[in-house]
């Protein structure tokens, strides 16, 4: 006999997938470092902050090449935990007179932010102030 | 202006993008290609662009699809279940009932899918298990006639069967030969003990994946005087010391010397096969005889077929063999006329090892009914749905403390289908809730599941996953069920009408009526169902059964089937005649539940059968068997060695007027008369109560296999001493092994009263669950009247007044859930006792006390609250008005 029932056992590990997938979406408040970045691109864009702007902001200012579809991804998922929102707008010729689909940071997104880079420089302020070397 | 991008990625990202999202990506993907075309040329633009959209093939996208999976992901989840523990806290009772109930329900539903589970694996373990056959018979029976097939099936087959086949037919690769069940004496120096053989032939290890512990698999009972045996044996005799080459000598009608080359491990518990000490096949008594008989049938055995068989040639093959070895006796068979035309009298039929367990035609070792299983399952299903009532009906009497909750939420923006969607939520938390404490449950529980049904179920950490795999589906689909329709009764509440402060209309506490009412019929079938299983198993314990059953104590002989057991018993007898609390000493062929020897003969043309167990002149006044006619056997008549006594069905069998003269020529001998009728005793249930008295006789003629020693009531462990001490002193080198014969008649009902214990078990289970839930109900709408209570006890009303009307509407409700299941109840019962022969009749008294029962533990579970209410102060209630 096989030792184990398949269907069974599979069923097992799918719901105990769900479980932990349920976990993982309750748990709001931690945000991923590209979520991190994508958030705050949308707070400097301001009112011109949509998909591709923020790639090639990304692009210009860090240098950094990123995908499109990721970054639309991220900013829906940004959107699902209500850190940011988004409305239509905004139609050039140059995207074939479609709409933009504009995001814009809500106060919690903001309040986040805020706390994030607070954690980050009171930590910061605990690493011993050693000067690198050469310089 | 744009510059034609693929057209087909295009349709292809419409086609997978939700609806709502493909603006706004089109428009990026266009100003992507925008930029591209003027950086990198039109061709890789177009490149990038096709990548580009299959970029965006992701789940996170595809499946962005609606409103729904957004709730889903939303911080309302973590809502729900704060709001769900909540409410449990705050309702500690009636969370309590439900998770009860449910997780009694599911710890049931697990025990039934691991006993499916363990059936389905019966004999699993075998490497070559699709290519190890069972060997049958198909004969014609003539006595098979009245039961509507002409045909019997066989697995006892030909001592010689197995070697021919595995010589005559290149498709069998091997055959083994497996006669399990002789007993024999086996002693290793000062060690003797009775142990079970099994008889097999030296392919048995080849065939089967059996663990072999010790020895060399591929020559295991290569010679004769080999033996192999399991690691339980192994240890008795052996202790910690090396088995192996150790000689035992095993006496099964004449001793022989033996070598052990071989240790097995004990055989698992969801095997068919069940062996102990394995010695070869050609060791069995009269094996040269019957190896050449081929009208004994007298072995099962196996055989494993090439994995290239043509089965079709296979069975012409076997029908050849039928023609060759058996052609000549099936020749004479006397065959009646009227048969169908594709009539076969004799072949040779082969099943699947696997299919052996649940075969219900041919029953074998540890053989089950699928049907056990389906029973097993609906009393699963029973309990849960009882549980599931409970919760729909105390959900729906309690929702009143709900509906400010479903208001506010609603007036702030929920929509209904959130609201159904919060409710199920709720339910399945519980469900999941009731799983966890089921599981642990089940775990309790299995000790006595196995016991119950004879199985060796356990827990591993393969079929514990399974099991929460199980558990889990069980739950959502419970938490769905009964979930759904108290979510669909409180989401439609209007805030506005909610909010109101005064608002006080009663909701659907109609419907709950309904769902007591087959929860008290559920409960009602199972009452009368085990009260009518309980009387007949206690009809079948008490029953008078023409002879005296106590105090008899059943010792084997132990000296072979010749004149030895004779012997046995006159020394036996001899020794212990001067001892006072022995009352009489006598042997038998067969004692009862031990075997009994079914003789058919002819006379005067017509097929008659007779049973037969061989008896000495003690036999009848030691049972205390009632003689109707004639005398007992008298042992100073020599004659009388070769007369019987009959019973009063072979009386009516054989339609004789005066009975005692007559001769009843059961060994067809053609020069005498046969053997004299001297006695007719009264009928006595030499079988168990499932089947009819038969014709049977009483004859000198035999050996006595059985010793049967009557004592006296009082003192029965030093008689049993003292019958030992006697024994020990006349057979030093045998085993003392005994039974009660009261104890061997029970054992003939033990599955049923295996059932009756499950049955007895679910009722209590099911009448507790559904007075927990009745007791709940009861709170709640004693609750709900506090005021009428209080108004009509300030206007006069007594104690009794009260409590009359709150249990009015119970009693009303008990009784139409029984009359409801009184009918099927009947039915389905019928139908098991029609099992025995003798059975209880099913009287109106039984269902008029299962209902007395039913009604009185109904109205005690609800006369507390009716009670309290009661005897509240009218004042205390009616204070705030």
């Amino acid at each position: 006999m096989p030792l184990i029932n398949l269907n069974a056992t599979l069923f097992g590990f799918l719901s105990i997938f769900i479980c932990f997938t349920i976990y993982i979406q309750m748990q709001k408040e931690y945000l991923g470092e590209f979520e991190e970045l994508i958030l705050t691109m949308v707070a400097i864009l301001g009112e011109e902050s949509y998909g591709n702007a923020i790639v090639q902001e990304i692009q210009e200012r860090l240098d950094r090449k990123v995908n499109l579809s990721a970054v639309h991804v991220t900013l829906y998922r940004l959107e699902d935990k209500g850190h940011v929102k988004s409305h239509m707008g905004g139609a050039t010729t140059s995207r074939g007179g479609r709409k933009k689909r504009l995001f814009e940071i809500s106060n919690a997104g903001l309040a986040l932010l805020h706390s994030i880079q607070e954690q980050r420089s009171s930590l910061w302020k605990l690493v011993p102030q050693l000067k690198i070397a050469g310089v | 202006m744009i510059k034609n991008p693929p057209k087909r990625a295009l349709r292809f990202l419409e086609w997978f993008c939700p609806n709502f999202l493909f603006e706004g990506i089109e428009g990026d993907l266009l100003e992507q290609f925008d930029d591209d075309v003027a950086q990198v040329g039109l061709k890789k633009a177009r490149r990038n662009f096709w990548w580009n959209v299959l970029r965006f093939f992701r789940p996170a996208i595809i499946t962005r699809n609606n409103y729904k999976l957004k709730i889903l992901n939303t911080m309302m989840l973590s809502n729900y279940l704060k709001i769900t523990t909540r409410s449990m806290m705050k309702s500690k009772l009636y969370s309590f009932i439900n998770a009860f109930g449910l997780s009694i329900g599911m710890a049931f539903c697990m025990l039934i899918y691991l006993y499916v589970q363990e059936e389905k694996s019966f004999d699993q373990h075998h490497v070559n298990k699709d290519r190890i056959y069972r060997m049958q018979s198909r004969a014609y029976d003539d006595w098979q006639k009245n039961k509507g097939d002409i045909y019997d099936y066989m697995i006892y087959l030909q001592t010689a069967l197995g070697p021919v086949l595995k010589e005559e037919f290149s498709e069998v690769i091997m055959s083994t030969r497996y006669s399990n069940g002789d007993e024999g004496v086996v002693s290793f120096g000062d060690k003797v003990f009775t142990e079970t053989l099994t008889y097999v032939d030296a392919d048995f290890f080849q065939m089967f994946s059996f663990e072999i512990l010790e020895g060399d698999k591929g020559t295991l009972l290569s010679g004769q005087h080999e033996v192999v045996i399991t690691r339980e044996l192994a240890k008795k005799y052996f202790g910690d010391g090396d088995p192996l080459n150790q000689v035992i000598e095993i006496d099964n009608e004449g001793s022989k010397s033996y070598t052990i080359t071989g240790v097995i491990e004990e055989p698992l518990a969801n095997s068919s096969f069940s062996y102990n000490m394995i010695i070869r096949q050609e060791n069995r008594p009269y094996y040269l005889r019957n190896n050449e008989n081929w009208r004994s049938y007298n072995t099962p055995t196996f055989i494993m077929l090439a994995e290239s068989t043509d089965f079709k040639s296979f069975d012409q093959n076997l029908n050849k063999l039928v023609d060759k070895y058996l052609g000549e006796t099936i020749a004479k068979w006397e065959l009646p006329e009227d048969l169908p035309e594709d009539f076969v009298p004799f072949t040779y039929q082969y099943s699947k090892l696997t299919a052996i367990h649940l075969d219900t035609q041919i029953s074998w070792y540890k053989s089950s009914d699928p049907q056990y299983a389906l029973i097993l399952g609906a009393i699963a299903i029973l309990i849960l749905v009882i549980a599931c009532i409970n919760y729909v009906s105390l959900a729906l009497t309690t929702s009143k403390s709900r509906r400010v909750e479903v208001g506010v939420r609603k007036a702030i923006g929920a929509n209904r289908s959130q609201v159904v969607y919060q409710f199920t939520f709720e339910s399945i938390i519980l469900a999941l809730v009731s799983m966890l404490i089921g599981l642990g449950l089940m775990w309790l529980f299995l000790p006595a599941f196995n016991e119950f049904t004879n199985r060796e179920i356990d827990i591993t950490a393969a079929n514990f996953l399974e099991l929460t795999g199980i558990g889990v589906l069980i739950s959502i689909f419970v938490g769905m069920l009964a979930g759904s329709y108290p979510s669909l009764v409180l989401s439609r509440f209007r805030p506005a009408q909610v909010l109101k402060s005064n608002f006080s209309a009663k909701i659907n506490s109609g419907f709950t009526k309904p769902l007591v009412v087959v929860q008290f019929a559920l409960s009602a079938f199972l009452i009368v169902s085990s009260i009518i299983m309980y009387r007949q198993m206690e009809y079948v314990t008490t029953k008078n059964l023409g002879y005296n059953k106590d105090q008899i104590v059943v010792i084997p002989t132990q000296t072979g089937w010749n004149d030895n057991a004779n012997k046995a018993v006159k020394r036996m007898r001899r020794a212990l005649s001067h001892h006072t609390s022995i009352v009489s000493v006598t042997g038998t062929s067969s004692s009862f539940n031990k075997g009994t020897s079914l003789y058919g003969y002819k006379i005067n043309d017509i097929d008659r059968s007779a049973y037969v167990y061989a008896v000495d002149s003690e036999y009848i006044t030691t049972l205390g068997i009632e003689l109707k006619d004639g005398r007992n056997f008298d042992p100073n008549l020599t004659s009388d060695t070769s007369a019987i006594v009959v019973n009063e069905a072979l009386v009516e069998d054989m339609q004789w007027e005066n009975p005692v003269g007559e001769y009843l020529n059961w060994r067809e001998d053609s020069v005498g008369l046969g053997a004299k009728v001297v006695g007719v005793v009264k009928d006595y249930h030499f079988e168990s109560l499932e089947r009819k008295i038969k014709p049977m006789f009483l004859s000198m003629d035999g050996y006595l296999t059985n010793l049967l020693v009557k004592i006296a009531a009082t003192d029965i462990p030093n008689s049993l001493k003292l019958i030992e001490n006697e024994w020990r002193a006349l057979y030093p080198n045998k085993p003392f092994d005994y039974n009660f014969m009261d104890e061997d008649i029970d054992r003939q009902y033990k599955s049923y009263s295996q059932w009756m214990k499950i049955m007895g078990l679910a009722t209590g289970f099911a009448i507790l669950i559904s007075c927990l839930g009745l007791f709940g109900l009861s709170g709640v709408n004693a609750l709900n009247r506090t005021k009428e209570i209080g108004i009509r006890k300030v206007m006069g009303a007594e104690l009794s007044n009260i409590f009359l009307l709150l249990n009015k509407q119970y009693v009303w409700l008990a009784l139409i859930a029984f009359a409801v299941a009184s009918p099927a109840s009947w039915y389905v019962m019928d139908i098991w006792l029609s099992d025995f022969e003798f059975a209880i009749t099913i009287g109106w008294e039984i269902f008029a006390i299962s209902m007395l029962a039913g009604l009185f533990v109904a109205l005690a579970t609800v006369s507390y609250h009716a009670i309290k209410s009661a005897l509240i102060n009218p004042a205390e209630t009616l204070k705030y008005e």
